[in-house]
Formats: structure tokens, sequence, C-alpha cells
């Protein structure tokens, strides 16, 4: 079967790409596209390319920390450690600030290094030692983040100008940068998804015992997600630090959880095997577009996390139920 | 051989089942305590003022609010599950004692079982979630804790007001029985909590439920109830937890639990329960509660920054983490018979 789609998807063009890449995700780009509508009902401002560019660079950091949490979820794993790696990389950004493009491509290549140091950690931890990816990961996160409080006590420092003003801004006044370096990473995916490496990662989430028999080599697929998903948390670290300009020893702790509620969202199964990562990055998309949208509706922004909560709730008991329904056919 | 064995031998052999089992909880729990008394000992060498009996009494202080919070995920964990809403029930707790207790009447400690039934019911909430609409816990209660959160902000209005209870304060800052309150009050809470976890029948169908579901439905456990009833606990736990924080600091703040969800979580683990479930003793996850805490307080008495501590934490939880490793355990069994 997956050799069947994987035949058939070497022969199709750029529309059967796009159909592709929406399959998994319709649901959730229909949510997203239903909020924006009603965004831009209340707010008609929210047309312009410069408010559609501020919500790209909101959602940025949490979209790619949810891409990286995706890939290991897929693998059936969990990724603690991503809120670390983002703190390290903020608070080294602001301690050694490098200015200029050249400052600014160091920097992106310096939080890649630092997010694949941190997922070879995990890799090894899970994949060879053979610990549980969450409790693994809980004692990588907690080390990463006494080393980014040993690089910065407090919140403070400043992250290089280029940085925070390029990152942030938009080509040709239309395009947000920061959309492309998330387009960046969907397209990646889209590379890999059907790659030998890409139809394993899916293998081995469903059914390692059955992955492994079949030749695959399960240690080192479980040992690359965790490098990849570093290397994705790292580039998350970058944009949040354009967007924030400063640095904050526990700046990735809010995303930790907010990562694993939009790869749910973007119906993802944390059983593994299921789900992909555009469809965690446009969740990631649809969490940070109900706060614009409740603030719009002049609900209190004290209130929104009830109604990211209840969100949740419902997203993950609905495709629970449209599983349950597919399967009973 | 033919003839009748007599019941001494029969409950001999009959007991071997069982020692494999208590040789792997109680090797973990061996380690944890061991390794606390030669942390507390070789802080005397540093520092002569370390390792007294008054440092012992801070540790145990100070331990109380870890020791409660790990004993409910300890629980949750038990059954196959994982609570993430702690940090917010305990803000709750906390919230609920100084803003509605605090601020009406500080003497009422009357009120104060009713804001731990608020608390509980967030994780009735919860358990239904995950029972009935099949949510998984790691989501459900991350759902919860964001919601409770964000009611609270709301409650607020981002400054809490109001004073702690009298019975709170009374709780962390009093001796009784010659010895601080809380110790005290730790010490009927393990026992109890002991008695529940490994000697009662409640007990028994948690574990039966975390080593397996199926089997344990089978089995007759009523495993809707049982799957809930941790939560419920867990949730109970944490706002006590709150309540007691407020005694002892006398003020809540919104951020006041934040700090706890991975200690009660590293605890557990440290402990040597298996974080899938059906396996863990709750006197190992005291002792890992404490283990932390005493680390804790003795890092932060060298006066070793916050950043290098939490370092340190972490090394010991994957330190524990590999020790505890199952093949490790087959391994030492088949040195030692």
């Amino acid at each position: 079967m997956a050799f069947a789609q994987h035949q058939t998807s070497r022969r199709a063009g750029l529309p059967q790409m796009l159909l592709r890449l929406t399959r998994g995700a319709m649901l959730i780009v229909g949510i997203y596209l239903i909020l924006y509508a009603f965004y831009a009902y209340q707010q008609p401002k929210a047309l312009t390319f410069s408010s559609f560019g501020s919500l790209m660079n909101n959602t940025a950091p949490l979209a790619l920390a949810a891409a990286g949490q995706a890939l290991v979820v897929i693998s059936r794993g969990f990724d603690l450690s991503v809120a670390g790696v983002i703190s390290i990389c903020n608070v080294t950004l602001a301690v050694y600030a490098m200015d200029g493009p050249g400052g600014a491509l160091l920097s992106a290549l310096l939080c890649i290094a630092i997010g694949v140091t941190v997922g070879a950690v995990n890799g090894v931890l899970v994949a060879v030692l053979r610990l549980q990816s969450i409790a693994a990961t809980l004692a990588t996160m907690i080390i990463c983040q006494g080393i980014a409080l040993v690089i910065l006590k407090a919140p403070g420092g400043s992250v290089a100008n280029w940085i925070a003003d390029e990152m942030t801004g938009r080509l040709w006044k239309t395009i947000p940068v920061s959309g492309l370096v998330v387009a960046f990473v969907v397209v990646v995916w889209l590379m890999i998804r059907r790659s030998r490496y890409g139809l394993s990662l899916y293998a081995i989430g469903a059914d390692e015992q059955s992955a492994a028999l079949s030749g695959i080599n399960t240690r080192r697929v479980r040992f690359v997600t965790f490098v990849l998903a570093g290397a994705i948390y790292g580039l998350a670290g970058f944009m949040l630090s354009a967007q924030t300009a400063t640095g904050n020893p526990t700046s990735g702790t809010p995303l930790l959880m907010l990562s694993f509620a939009a790869v749910a969202l973007g119906g993802t199964s944390l059983s593994g095997g299921k789900g992909g990562v555009f469809a965690s990055i446009m969740g990631a998309a649809v969490l940070m577009l109900l706060q614009k949208v409740l603030f719009s509706f002049g609900i209190a922004s004290f209130y929104t996390g009830m109604f990211q909560g209840v969100a949740l709730i419902c997203a993950v008991v609905f495709s629970g139920l449209l599983t349950r329904l597919g399967e009973a056919k | 051989m033919t003839q009748k064995q007599d019941p001494q031998t029969l409950a001999q052999q009959g007991d071997t089942r069982g020692s494999a089992k208590l040789s792997r909880d109680t090797i973990s729990a061996a380690t944890v305590a061991v390794l606390c008394v030669l942390l507390l000992l070789s802080a005397r060498l540093v520092s002569p003022a370390l390792g007294s009996w008054n440092q012992v009494e801070t540790v145990l202080v100070l331990g109380f609010f870890l020791v409660v919070l790990s004993y409910g995920q300890g629980l949750v964990i038990l059954s196959g599950g994982l609570d993430l809403s702690l940090p917010a029930t305990i803000t709750l707790g906390g919230i609920l004692a100084t803003s509605w207790v605090g601020a009406t009447d500080p003497g009422a400690w009357y009120l104060l079982p009713v804001v731990l039934a608020v608390c509980g019911l967030v994780g009735l909430v919860s358990g239904i979630g995950i029972v009935w609409l099949r949510v998984p816990p790691f989501i459900m209660t991350m759902a919860m804790s964001i919601i409770v959160a964000s009611a609270l902000l709301g409650y607020t209005d981002g400054t809490p007001r109001g004073s702690a209870p009298d019975a709170a304060v009374w709780l962390m800052k009093s001796t009784f029985a010659g010895m601080p309150t809380p110790v005290s009050v730790l010490i009927g809470f393990v026992v109890v909590g002991w008695l529940f976890q490994s000697r009662s029948i409640w007990g028994r169908y948690l574990y039966a439920i975390g080593t397996n579901l199926d089997a344990a439905c089978i089995a007759g456990v009523p495993v809707v109830a049982m799957q809930i009833l941790p939560y419920v606990i867990s949730a109970i736990c944490a706002g006590f937890v709150g309540i007691a924080l407020v005694g002892y600091s006398s003020g809540a703040t919104l951020r006041m639990g934040d700090d706890y969800l991975l200690p009660s979580i590293a605890s557990v683990v440290i402990g040597g329960s298996s974080i899938l479930g059906g396996r863990g003793t709750n006197l190992g996850t005291v002792g890992g509660a404490i283990l932390l805490t005493t680390l804790g307080t003795i890092i932060s008495a060298l006066g070793m920054e916050f950043g290098l501590r939490t370092v340190i934490e972490g090394s010991i939880v994957l330190f524990a983490l590999l020790l505890l490793r199952e093949e490790l355990f087959q391994k030492l069994r088949t040195v030692w018979r």
C-alpha cells in the first residue's frame, strides 16, 4: 500500500503535491480559514500585509516547536527537551549577539547546532540505551534549563538588531520572513516524507516490532528523528529570539505544553504512526489565531487559556470519533 | 516427594515468586535511602553546619510539599497515566485559601476541606475526560491545566489578594509532639499513603490497571472508578500542597505551582517507578522526593547558583533512569543468585 502510494507520488506533479499536503491537514486548514474569516470580519485590517506579517511572527516559534515535536510524536515518542533547547538558544543569542547578515547566519547555525547536540543526546538515551522517551527527555530538559540559567541568570541582554529587525520584517513589504522560515521546514518535510526515512518513521510509530522485522533499522530512525527535531527546535529558538529581541532563561517553558497542544490539534495521534508536520504547524497557527480572534471579540486576554483548553479537548475527542467511525466501516 | 509437603515449605516455595518483585523495589528504595544519608553525611565534611539534626528537620519541612505532591503523581503514574495539571491545581488551592478563605474569615478552618473538594473536582473532570471521552491523559490534564490557570487569572484579575488562613499557618509554623507540625503530618501522611497503595484492595487494583487494563477489566476490577480515582486523589494532594505553601510563605501567587511539576515526576522516576505504570512503591517515591529536596538544600547552602543546581538535579534524574533500567536489574539478579 505504502509502496503503491510511493510510486504514484513519484509521477505526480505540483497539483498532486498540493493535494497531498492538505489531505491529512484538511480539517485543521478549514478551521484556520473559518477562524481567519471571523477575525477579518471583526477587524478588517486583518487582511493587510502588515497584520498578517505580525500574526506570522507570533506564530513562527510555536509552529516550528510543534513541527519538531510532531516528528517525535509520529515515531511514538515524547520530547520535553523542546523547552530547554529554545531557552538555551534564546539566552545564547542574547548574550553573544552577532550583528549583520553574516552574524545572523552564524547565529542560526549555532542554534541548529545546539538543537542537534541536545537531540543527539536524546537519541542516544532513547534509541541506544532504551530509556522511556518521556522520562529521558524530562531529564535532558531539566539539564538544558539549568544550562540556560548558567548562561544568563535573569531576563536581560538583547538580541542583535539585524536579527530582530530583518527576521520579523517582510520581503518587498509583502511576504513575512518568518513565514518563509516555516515554509522552508514544510518543504523539507514534504521532500523527506515519502523518502525511505519518512516511511520508516511512520512504520516505527505504528508498530516498532513489525518495523524492525521488516528490516528497518529502528535505532537509527529513532536517533535521526530526535536529531532532526532538535535542529527544528533550534530554529524555533532563533525565531523566538528575533521576535522578543531579548533574552530570558525560561523563554521556552510556555512553548512546551502548547507544542503538544498544537500537535494534538493538528490531528496527530499521541500514540504514534499517524499525522503530519504540516498539520501540526497549522494546529499551532490555529492556537495563535484563536487568541487574536478572542481578543477581537472583546474577551479579556485572561480567559484565552480556557478557550484554548476547551478547543484542545474538543479537537482530540472529535478526531478520535472520526477515527472510530472510519474503523467501524 | 510423594508425601504431602508441610505447609511451611509450601509457603516458602510460594514466596519465591514475590521475592523477585520485592527485591527490585527494595533495591531501588534502599539505594535512594542510602544516597540521602550519604549526601547529608558528606555535606558535613564540607561545612560543619550541614548534616546536623536541625538540617534534617529543615529538609523534612521543605520536603513536605514535594512528598505530598509526588504521592498523587505516583498514584496517577501507577495507574498508567500522567498528571500535568498539578501546578494549576496547587495554585487553585493556594488562591482559594487566600482570596476566598483568607479574605472572608482567616479563622474559618472548616472552609479548607471545601477548597480541597474544589481541587478534587478538577481531578474528577480530568478523570472523566480520560475514561469516558477517551482523551489521552497527557492532553486532558494539560488542557485542564491551561483552563484552570486562565480561570484563576480571570478570578484574581492578575493579582491575588487576601492572606493565609490561620489553619494553614498553624500547619506549617507550629510544633506538634516535639517536632515541627509539618514533619508530624508528613509521617502520618506517608503511613496512610503506604497503607492505601500497598496494603489496600484499591492499591492492588491500581497496580492491576497500570500493568494491563484489559486483563484488569476481565478480572473484575472496577476499571472506570479506579482510573478516575488517582486523578481525584492527585488533585486533592495538589490542593493540600497549595494550602500548605500559602501557610509557609503567607501569600499566594499565580505562578506558585510552576516549579513543582517536573520535580513531582522526577521523584516518582527516581523512586524506581516505571513511567508506563504498574510498578513502583510509594516509599520509593517518598525517598525520591526527600533526595531531591536534600540535594536542593545542600546545593543552596553551598551557595551554588540556581542554574548549576538545576543541571545537577537533571543529571541525578538521568543517573537514576540509567541505574533503574530493566536490563540492569536482571543482570543484578543473575549475579546474586
